[in-house]
């Protein structure tokens, strides 16, 4: 009877522990066997500890360039998604424009379509007009298809902000630059870095699309669906850790920062 | 054309605002019909009407936030229809404030200053801010301070422009009751002591009362009377003025005869004097007048005591229907030949107990208190729940 009670008070913990354990497992795994010292070439079964891939994480040949070239394009389809969503999201937001209303749900187009459609009707497109597969290619897709994803999160913001604090600063002798720089950017900022977080993320990680429009071009993801074909370094895991704990580690630091914040403002 | 802003008073004919021919409209819809309008330097000027009359508009395109379809703005002898608000002379505080989230109350205040790039601005800020008692909360954000703090930062950060003409657009219309009360004394009380002309649009007839020098009541886009407050109230020109700013009880009547300066009307029966300056109505003999008279001008006696009715003063007979004991007063609700809901205001000073709604009762008021309006006019026009106008719980509410 007492246990039933105990379980009644904490079930909310329990879930929300278990939900957390659901989430976190594979990372755990991810970061468990990247001290693996695995026997022939797939890195799937527990053998010893080792921190042998960890002194040398670029000892498979291909991965470090992969990364960097993920990296790379993430930034840029990152910087090329946001400037244009931003754009596009206030656009939509502030302007009545003929065919408003279709590029209102044009835009979430790309959200919508299977990615493998989206892939391939690229890659014909890209055949068609010549291009030369690689790099701008790849960043061309990212954009396209990080687009959406901003122009949802910047549009949130700018709906709910006041079309009187623009007056305001208006008033208050800022020219339209002045304006958009003092007070709309920095009002907008969260909307915009969340579509940024968030371009930045999908870019990364996505394959399909990466895949077809890539030519010979190796980005991490392809990289790391190239090498379980033939088997997987354990030098994989050391990647996926490492990420895992720089995306943690900025998570707390600005969770820091918003507390010390906070404290000194009460 | 200046593309500096003169921040001082001096110079550029000073604060004098001077609409002329100014009119907005969107589409088919007019806002605005072209008005003439002046506002004399150092006034406090209230734009008073319902929702959607217009006075924002006019407001708005005094601050340059909303472009004239046609007609010019000046402040002194400067034109500055053509320049941007953000060249303008002028200042508006904004209903809900406006106050810009992301900044502190003290870079709110700043704001204005810092734009025009003056570099030291602490003391002047702080000096703003102790002016509206707020020197202790400067490294706050707007939203941890109440609504009558926020609207003393909205005041604060206009002022310190020292602008030429302040805007105010319903400031107090967020504040509770008291609130509202003790803000339009203070705002009252900075107007005297900085001198800048004040515009002041508000849809509450109390508010502008008690604090404008000159009211323009304002009705689908039309300035319909503009004069004093006691003005406006003792001499309404139009039916929307007599039942906007307070309470009136208009009455059709004939115009029977005239003599000399005072013309006897016919109503229901009985006989009135209305005094000849008083009426904005034509008065040819036979033709139709709306007769006004405000409900506390009028005295009630019971109809077993009509005989000590002074001679000399209208009087109506009828039957009270309904009364409402205020404190102050006792509104009573009188049904007569010429008009079915008489109101009639009475000061509780020596009760008459007797005064029960089904008694028969003698309405009688001084002449000089009775105004003529055109009776080609609804003489319900102004009164709550006509076309365009809210109560003020309706207003708040949204």
């Amino acid at each position: 009877m007492a246990f039933v009670n105990w379980l009644k008070r904490h079930l909310v913990v329990i879930a929300g522990l278990c939900t957390l354990a659901y989430l976190i497992l594979p990372n755990v795994v991810v970061t468990v066997f990247s001290f693996n010292n695995p026997k022939g070439r797939f890195n799937y079964e527990w053998q010893e500890f080792s921190t042998a891939a960890w002194k040398d994480p670029c000892g498979v040949s291909g991965l470090c360039e992969s990364l960097s070239l993920s990296l790379q394009i993430a930034l840029w389809a990152m910087l090329g998604a946001t400037l244009l969503g931003t754009m596009i999201a206030f656009a939509l937001v502030r302007y009545r424009f003929r065919a408003r209303g279709a590029v209102n749900s044009l835009i979430f187009l790309p959200m919508a379509m299977p990615e493998v459609v989206m892939a391939a009707s690229l890659l014909t497109l890209f055949l068609n007009m010549g291009a030369q597969l690689g790099f701008w290619t790849i960043l061309i897709a990212h954009i396209m298809f990080c687009l959406s994803f901003v122009v949802v999160a910047v549009k949130a913001r700018v709906m709910s902000m006041d079309p009187r604090l623009e007056q305001a600063a208006q008033d208050l002798y800022a020219g339209p630059f002045q304006t958009f720089v003092r007070v709309t950017l920095p009002i907008a900022a969260p909307g915009i870095a969340a579509g940024a977080l968030l371009a930045f993320a999908l870019s990364f990680d996505d394959f399909i699309i990466t895949n077809f429009n890539a030519g010979s071009t190796v980005t991490f993801p392809m990289f790391v669906w190239g090498s379980a074909q033939r088997g997987t370094p354990v030098q994989i895991n050391v990647i996926g850790t490492a990420m895992f704990v720089v995306a943690v580690l900025l998570v707390l630091v600005s969770m820091a920062i918003g507390n010390r914040r906070r404290r000194q403002k009460a | 054309m200046k593309t500096t802003k003169d921040t001082t008073t001096a110079g550029n004919g000073g604060g004098d605002v001077r609409l002329t021919g100014i009119s907005k409209t969107y589409g088919a819809f007019t806002a605005v019909h072209p008005l003439d309008l002046t506002v004399p330097e150092g006034s406090f000027f209230a734009l008073l009407g319902a929702s959607g009359c217009g006075k924002t508009t006019t407001l708005r395109m005094i601050a340059g936030l909303e472009e004239p379809t046609s007609g010019t703005v000046r402040l002194g002898d400067q034109d500055v229809t053509a320049l941007p608000p953000y060249k303008r002379p002028v200042n508006t505080v904004f209903q809900s404030y406006a106050l810009f989230p992301h900044l502190d109350i003290f870079e709110n205040v700043a704001f204005g200053l810092r734009r025009r790039g003056i570099k030291s601005v602490r003391k002047q800020v702080e000096e703003m801010l102790d002016l509206v008692q707020l020197g202790e909360q400067a490294r706050k954000k707007p939203h941890q301070l109440s609504g009558g703090q926020q609207q003393r930062v909205a005041v604060a950060r206009a002022l310190i422009n020292h602008p030429r003409v302040l805007l105010l657009d319903e400031p107090l219309g967020a504040l509770d009751l008291k609130l509202r009360r003790q803000m339009q004394l203070e705002l009252k009380r900075i107007q005297t002591e900085v001198g800048i002309t004040f515009v002041h649009v508000t849809h509450d007839q109390e508010e502008a009362m008690t604090m404008a020098d000159t009211v323009a009541v304002m009705n689908a886009g039309r300035v319909e009377q503009l004069g004093s407050p006691t003005d406006l109230y003792e001499n309404p020109r139009t039916t929307f003025v007599a039942n906007f700013l307070g309470t009136s009880n208009l009455i059709e009547a004939e115009v029977d005869s005239k003599s000399g300066d005072e013309i006897v009307l016919k109503a229901g029966g009985g006989k009135l004097v209305l005094p000849g300056a008083r009426t904005s109505a034509p008065t040819a003999t036979g033709g139709k007048v709306l007769v006004g008279v405000r409900p506390e001008k009028i005295s009630l006696t019971h109809a077993d005591d009509a005989g000590e009715i002074p001679e000399g003063r209208n009087r109506i007979t009828g039957r009270i229907v309904d009364s409402s004991f205020i404190g102050v007063s006792t509104q009573f609700v009188v049904d007569s030949p010429a008009c079915s809901d008489f109101e009639v205001y009475v000061q509780n000073i020596d009760r008459d107990t007797r005064l029960v709604p089904g008694t028969e009762v003698v309405l009688h008021w001084n002449p000089a208190h009775t105004f003529g309006l055109d009776a080609a006019q609804s003489p319900l026009a102004g009164t709550v729940g006509s076309a365009g106008v809210e109560t003020v719980e309706e207003e708040v509410a949204r």
